[in-house]
């Protein structure tokens, strides 16, 4: 729940100033307090319920105390108006493009941890390079091993992709027979899962035969990060695995992400649908329809607000 | 609730008032409280019905100073097992016969809606 408590917080600025300063100590204390009841209760209706209350009772009583400090104002000076409410039209826009973002899961590479058509909310905020301001506000925190991530594409930065970290800058890795070996130690990752028992010399004994149908950055790999049958991660970017170890495209084809590419931290599946890749990635009609037909049947209501976990591979 | 424009609000004039700020009141008849304790106890009043949220909670208090009900409590009721930060309210003389006040109005609502065959329950 301390990512609630950490938007919250940020919302708080749309309070006027005055109100903020006067009040706003005790209304981040009151709702964290109100998170850690709910955190107790352990029931997924409450916290729905909560978050959605709380999220009316921020809307609607910022916008009531903009528009009492907006009243004073315009007796006093009429073009306050304009300057008072920018800043709460602001943080509207900025909290829901910055904060949080909605996104489909498309393929089925992290299956057995993300399932193809989980809608998830993707916090933005986690990995977010700290700015000047930004440090301030909220606190950042470093990608680990063993997060799952969200990162543009670095082949195609108009898709996103979620998979999990495996490895930081200067690791080591490399897979023997479908087991990676970081660091020269074996990982124990209950997260992944094996659908072909067969080995495929590329992709279960990587880095050793490059001869497939690598992309430009997957040849650069080869080419300029492999030693001693090992892959090493350069500076700044990261190596990351599919769950879905068997059907993963991932860094093993395409490379390494830059540290830059990472959008932020999957946050919870708001919605879980069950059905191909074509239609999530773009809306027809035919989708529309099939919703509208089977959204009570076709829900995965047992996935609704999920929280994928980040693990630490031992 | 209505806002005042006179310094000095007769009661009436501050009548009807709204569920979150009567149920405020309600909260501090005893004791002094801090928002927590606040949304708790209305929260029990009501049967979790109303669950204040903190813009709602603390947008009324500031009223409610303003018009003169409540006001901040300097001493700490507990100091050895509450947060020495967290601000407590009480209720001032203003702000408990603005109470009863309202409660009068909504008993004589009550009786009205009970003589037109509304409302059968809770005989005084």
């Amino acid at each position: 729940m301390r990512w609630l408590s950490r938007i919250y917080r940020v919302l708080l600025y749309t309070y006027p100033r005055e109100f903020r300063l006067e009040y706003g100590g005790e209304m981040e204390r009151l709702f964290r307090d109100r998170c850690g009841d709910v955190a107790r209760a352990n029931d997924p209706l409450k916290t729905i319920h909560f978050v959605l209350q709380s999220a009316t009772d921020w809307i609607t009583t910022s916008v009531r105390e903009r528009a009492a400090v907006v009243s004073i104002a315009r007796k006093a000076a009429p073009r306050g108006f304009v300057s008072e409410w920018a800043v709460t039209i602001l943080m509207y826009l900025f909290a829901t493009t910055t904060l949080v973002q909605a996104y489909v899961i498309p393929t089925g590479s992290m299956e057995g941890t993300i399932r193809v058509g989980d809608h998830m909310l993707v916090d933005r905020t986690a990995y977010a390079k700290p700015g000047a301001l930004g440090r301030y506000v909220m606190p950042y925190r470093d990608v680990k091993r063993g997060d799952i991530v969200a990162f543009l594409y670095p082949e195609d930065t108009r898709q996103t992709f979620v998979k999990r970290v495996i490895g930081l800058p200067g690791d080591r890795i490399r897979m023997v027979d479908k087991q990676v070996i970081r660091n020269g130690r074996a990982l124990v990752e209950p997260y992944t899962q094996h659908v072909d028992p067969s080995i495929d010399r590329y992709r279960d004994d990587f880095p050793v035969s490059p001869e497939v149908f690598t992309t430009r950055r997957g040849q650069d790999m080869f080419e300029h990060h492999v030693a001693n049958d090992e892959v090493t991660v350069p500076p700044d970017t990261l190596f990351v695995l599919g769950d879905n170890r068997d059907n993963s495209a991932d860094s093993r084809y395409w490379g390494f992400v830059p540290r830059e590419y990472v959008v932020g931290k999957p946050l919870i599946v708001y919605w879980s649908y069950d059905a191909p890749t074509a239609d999530l990635t773009e809306w027809h009609v035919a989708h529309v329809v099939d919703v509208m037909e089977h959204f009570f049947t076709k829900t995965r209501w047992e996935r609704m607000f999920l929280v994928p976990r980040s693990k630490e591979a031992q | 609730m209505y806002m005042p424009k006179s310094p000095t609000p007769t009661i009436q004039d501050l009548l009807p008032l709204t569920a979150p700020v009567f149920h405020i009141l309600l909260a501090l008849a005893d004791e002094e409280r801090h928002g927590y304790g606040i949304m708790q106890d209305v929260a029990w009043q009501t049967n979790d019905k109303l669950q204040l949220g903190p813009g709602t909670l603390y947008g009324c208090l500031k009223r409610m100073l303003a018009a003169g009900l409540v006001e901040e409590s300097d001493e700490r009721p507990d100091p050895a097992i509450d947060d020495e930060r967290r601000r407590y309210y009480r209720m001032t003389a203003l702000g408990r016969r603005v109470a009863r006040a309202e409660a009068e109005r909504l008993a004589g609502a009550v009786t009205a809606a009970r003589s037109r065959k509304l409302f059968a329950g809770g005989k005084a």
